[in-house]
């Protein structure tokens, strides 16, 4: 038996029938063509499938589509807006936060919620806060310095030196 | 995986033993058992719902009882499977006259797991295997003592 | 060498901005209508033989379209093939089917196939199958694998051996018997998981009208998986496309051919709608390979002076059920070459038994061989300092090979290219401040507080080439690789790169590459890979190879570009081709800077042909096989300090510290990300990761909860600093730097806790050192005095 859900993801509103057993990240993905949110494990373990609901990190393998139901959802394909990319986004370009980039998406919705909570956060918080999300390519080291990037901007501290 | 423990029962060693192998009482005791049915001598086919770590699912299986020694021992062997993988297990259990006119009981055995269930569950499993066993022995006690 | 303002710059990555704005396309991402979801049953026993398979069941649910038994694929699907077959070394290789026909001989073999609408349905239609085993014996290590008595997975293959390799050079006998001291050690380096972010994929579609198979998949080497793709299917290579363009990780695992990208195949031709097949999590801890297990037993022959005079080491490696496309090559030519490392060890000798067992193949792993090797030796080093009463830098110093012996031919006939041992290993002491650590050392012993300091001095053998060498390892391929470098009629560019990069950054660097000898703007370069139906063809990224090789291969093909060009330019000139200067995209007359033709000019003049010079062809495009004359071989020395709680054995690493020589880097900022990464992997074999299993052969750390890969928090701060000691062997003057961290940090994290162990007299520990082993030792050791 199917469900009818109405979320609103990025802005745009959605009306979908769904099987009461879709995961949110399927959802996504399958149904809305969202491919930017991955699926890392089947354990809740990874964080690749990070994304905001009503502005709070959601690990979406862990919710299912009708849950969300009434939501408003960001993912990482709504970060960017009017294409300026967001201060994590560029963060973690300039200070080469990312190899693979698969874990990418989930680390970024991830560290947007801790700056959210803590817009000044210390190395050792970003760490803490990011316990959640594995990345297998980076050693971390960069993503701790992009999030740091994001923070300063986010203040309107001048940001770190790339690398050079 | 192995497992060992022992369970100290306020009962006798005889009324231990027949409640041990007395069908119902396993039925009604082995925790997360929907059915048992006895298909031979000392043999019984069951459904039975248990949870080990995030897995929770419904296994068909069968228990055989071997080498019974009564009241003194018996080997006992548990097979399951179904979607989330499969169980099996096989132990030894003595009883042994306890003081006071109690029954101490000693079991000692192998759990396996395997299938998706193996994957996610194995860390869990030894506590799981104890757990049950603890319920199963302290259900099989008060049905005894009427507790 | 044109070292120009791009080459040695941290330029930002041109693969980012896909990425960080979610529009990548990974194989998971790629939607082609009509497309049916597959899914794999897999045997839950470790050995057992198929009684029954009732798949009626599962046919019938709702959504399922067809199930299939390796008994249906039999005649479809040729088995795996092996690609790397050590000679001599009385070579057995087992049947490998994309299904189990009979009998499974893991955990994670392959049983059934299902296709369904959906993923959901799939995993329904799974269940439902019914499969009737008879479970039999299994073996799961390697030393009971081939004792008298073990469960035997094949008939044909005595003692579970595959193989026995053996090389030496020298006399290690002599060596031992001479020895003032002979140190003998057995050092387990555990079972890992590769566990890279993205898990296996594949979306196969056939068009029955134009015969082509295209392929989507999660590759390393998509040019290989063609050729072994149309190995086992029988389709000509010219009707089928492999794609691999953006991959997340693969750290090895990437490499091997598997079955489901097989049976997908397979499937998509059968029933002519695209199949796809996207292998769960703990799917992939089971049916992905793993990497290292060996055991070994090394002897380490050393006078009282601490020269180390020979090294013995005969190594039981476990390969699994199978041999994977490419594992026989990892614990013998990847490994054994490399035993004498940075030191001058005239007499090795090593003897490597590959044992099959009842576990999930092996096969590269990030390093491949070479962090094995480095385990040994970084390990024996320590042992023989302890044992000489000498400093651990000072034995390394006395043995290290001189820096104006290079080239310098080892015991075990491999000639280094170049080295400067003793510099990284000063460079790093100076920065850990390594004498004043010693005295903070000492103070802190004085107080109970367990300080350590562990070094890790490497070289590695990458670049893998040439393939003559390949030829003479068992390797069933060449190791050269080949680039394109098409110049479009408005002077831009598009770079065709063999390599295929997943995370490496070469759409980055290799633009550095042809911008710097082009003179064009780097925008101007595309840098294409992945994708069979675009490339000419290439090898793939592993082995540290894609830039010596791949980047070699480029530079050259732009060479090309760049003479051809001037050959037209002197044409339109009017002057002859040895008075063209070429100099920042700019061809113009020697002595006559401002009679010039662009590098734009030319390109379109190329295209025109209005006017071409006597024999020179339209167009302007270049292809170049690079095959070098030999490997490089990076070098460095890491050093790790720890403190280890005594109370309860928890580590805590205060600094890291590496120091690597990969030649003249390209990019700073990748390389250092490399290294970043390969620290990470390694530090965690050193004390968090194992793959486990039980004796039954269920693999108990099956999951991300059980498989402890590092979080952010787990890891340290990488101090990381480098010193350019240039190759010969390529006109880049550059090594490869994928792996060092890797190869370098296990012996470094080891040999620190070991160090801070000191005071216990406890000398090793079998890894990972977790803080309930090392609290075990504490204990055993308090209770021993
Ligand atoms: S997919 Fe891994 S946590 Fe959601
Ligand atoms: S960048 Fe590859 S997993 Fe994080």
């Amino acid at each position: 038996m199917k469900h009818q859900i109405t979320v609103t993801v990025n802005g745009t509103q959605y009306t979908s029938e769904v099987e009461p057993r879709l995961l949110l990240v399927h959802y996504l993905r399958d149904v809305l063509n969202l491919t930017g949110t991955h699926v890392g494990c089947d354990t809740s373990q990874c964080g690749a499938c990070t994304v905001l609901i009503n502005g709070e990190a959601v690990k979406s393998c862990t919710v299912l589509a009708v849950q969300a139901d009434g939501a408003e959802i960001t993912t990482i394909e709504g970060l960017a807006k009017d294409g300026q990319l967001h201060p994590l986004q560029e963060g973690f370009w300039e200070m080469h936060g990312l190899q693979c980039g698969f874990c990418t998406p989930g680390m970024i919705m991830t560290a947007y919620d801790l700056l959210q909570k803590n817009p000044n956060p210390s190395e050792e918080e970003i760490r803490h806060g990011l316990e959640g999300n594995l990345c297998r390519c980076t050693g971390y080291q960069n993503i701790v310095r992009a999030v740091q990037y994001a923070s300063d901007k986010m203040r309107g501290q001048p940001v770190a030196a790339g690398n050079d | 995986m192995k497992i060992s423990g022992s369970y100290t029962m306020q009962a006798a060693r005889q009324a231990v033993w027949d409640k041990l192998i007395d069908p119902d009482a396993i039925a009604g005791c082995l925790p997360g058992v929907e059915e048992l049915t006895k298909v031979g001598d000392n043999e019984f086919t069951m459904a039975m719902t248990v949870g080990i770590g995030p897995v929770r699912g419904t296994y068909a299986g069968k228990v055989t009882l071997a080498n019974l020694n009564p009241p003194e021992s018996y080997e006992m062997q548990v097979e399951g499977s179904g979607r989330p993988g499969f169980v099996k297990g096989s132990g030894q259990i003595h009883l042994a006259q306890g003081v006071g006119g109690g029954t101490a009981i000693t079991y000692e055995g192998d759990v396996e797991v395997g299938g998706p269930v193996g994957s996610v569950a194995q860390r869990m499993l030894g506590g799981v295997a104890r757990r049950m066993i603890e319920q199963f022995f302290g259900c099989i006690e008060k049905q005894i003592t009427g507790g | 060498m044109a070292v120009t303002k791009l080459f040695g710059a941290s330029i930002k990555r041109r693969e980012d901005p896909r990425m960080i704005t979610g529009r990548a396309n990974y194989t998971d991402d790629v939607r082609l209508p009509g497309t049916l979801s597959l899914a794999i049953l897999r045997s839950p026993y470790a050995h057992a033989r198929i009684k029954r398979i009732n798949v009626e069941k599962a046919r019938q649910l709702p959504g399922v379209v067809a199930v299939y038994t390796g008994k249906d694929l039999a005649d479809t699907l040729a088995p795996v093939p092996c690609a790397w077959l050590p000679p001599n070394s009385d070579l057995k290789v087992p049947e490998y089917r994309a299904l189990a026909i009979d009998t499974v001989r893991y955990v994670g073999d392959g049983v059934a196939a299902v296709v369904a609408e959906d993923r959901y349905r799939a995993a329904d239609a799974l269940a439902a199958i019914e499969v009737d085993y008879e479970i039999l014996p299994a073996v799961v290590d390697q030393e009971k694998a081939v004792a008298e008595g073990a469960p035997q997975l094949y008939a044909d293959v005595p003692n579970n051996t595959a193989f026995v390799w053996r090389l030496s050079g020298g006399d290690v006998e002599a060596a031992l018997a001479q020895a003032d001291v002979v140190v003998s050690q057995r050092l387990v380096n555990h079972r890992l998981i590769p566990t890279a972010m993205e898990t296996r994929a594949a979306l196969a579609y056939y068009n029955p009208g134009s015969g082509e198979l295209t392929l989507w998949c999660t590759s390393q080497n998509p040019h290989i998986h063609r050729l072994l793709l149309s190995a086992v299917t029988g389709l000509p290579e010219t009707r089928i496309r492999v794609i691999s363009t953006d991959v997340g990780g693969g750290f090895g695992s990437k490499l091997p051919f598997y079955a489901g990208e097989m049976i997908a195949s397979a499937i998509a031709k059968d029933l002519g709608r695209p199949i796809k097949w996207v292998e769960d999590r703990r799917e992939n801890f089971v049916a992905t390979t793993h990497g290292r297990d060996h055991i070994d037993y090394v002897d380490v022959a050393a006078k009282r002076d601490g020269t180390i005079t020979g090294i013995r080491v005969r190594s039981y490696a476990n390969m699994g059920a199978y041999l994977s496309t490419a594992a026989p090559g990892v614990p013998t030519w990847l490994f054994g070459l490399m035993l004498s490392g940075p030191y001058t060890i005239p007499n090795v000798a090593v003897e490597v038994y590959g044992v099959l067992t009842n576990t999930t193949p092996t096969d590269a792993y990030r390093g491949a061989g070479r962090p094995e090797a480095t385990y040994i030796l970084e390990r024996m080093m320590d042992l023989v300092a302890d044992r000489l009463g000498m400093d651990p830098v000072e034995i390394r110093r006395k043995n290290f090979i001189p820096k104006d012996k290079f080239p310098y031919t080892v015991a075990t006939t491999l000639q280094y290219d170049s080295g400067d041992y003793e510099l990284t290993l000063n460079r790093a002491l100076e920065i850990v401040g390594y004498d004043a650590f010693r005295k903070e050392q000492a103070e802190a012993r004085k107080q109970g507080r367990l300080l350590g300091i562990g070094l890790s001095s490497y070289v590695e053998v990458c670049g893998l080439a040439p393939s003559q060498a390949a030829g003479a390892m068992g390797f069933q391929g060449g190791l050269w690789e080949s680039a394109t470098v098409r110049v479009h009629p408005s002077g831009k560019v598009s770079v065709f790169t063999g390599a295929n990069p997943h995370g490496q950054g070469e759409e980055t660097t290799f633009a550095q590459l042809v911008a710097d000898e082009l003179g064009v703007p780097i925008d101007d370069v595309e840098v294409v890979h992945g994708d069979t139906g675009r490339i000419p063809f290439g090898m793939g990224t592993y082995g540290s190879r894609s830039t010596a090789v791949g980047g070699s291969a480029l530079v050259y093909a732009a060479r090309k570009v760049r003479d051809k060009g001037a050959k037209i330019a002197a044409h339109l000139l009017e002057v002859s081709p040895d008075d063209i200067v070429f100099d920042q995209g700019r061809y113009y007359v020697k002595g006559a800077p401002d009679r010039v033709k662009t590098f734009q000019e030319v390109a379109g003049a190329a295209y025109l042909a209005w006017s071409m010079p006597e024999g020179v062809t339209p167009g302007l495009e270049e292809t170049h096989f690079f095959d070098p004359i030999n490997n490089t071989y990076p070098f460095g020395t890491h050093v790790c300090v720890v403190e280890v709680d005594p109370h309860t054995g928890q580590v805590t690493f205060r600094r890291y510290v590496a120091v690597d020589d990969v030649g003249h880097v390209i990019n700073p900022m990748i390389v250092d990300g490399q290294v970043h990464g390969g620290i990470a992997q390694g530090l965690a074999q050193a004390v968090y990761e194992a793959a486990v299993y039980d004796e039954n052969g269920q693999l108990l750390t099956g999951s991300l909860m059980d498989y402890a890969i590092p979080t952010a928090s787990m890891v340290p701060t990488y101090e990381v600093d480098r010193t350019e000691t240039p190759t010969p062997v390529n006109p880049m003057g550059l090594k490869g730097a994928g792996e060092t961290g890797t190869i370098a940090s296990t012996p470094a994290v080891v040999n620190a806790i070991i160090d801070a162990l000191k005071p216990y007299g406890i000398t090793h520990l079998d890894m990972p050192l977790t803080p309930q082993r090392i609290w075990q030792a504490i204990q055993q050791a308090q209770k021993g005095s």
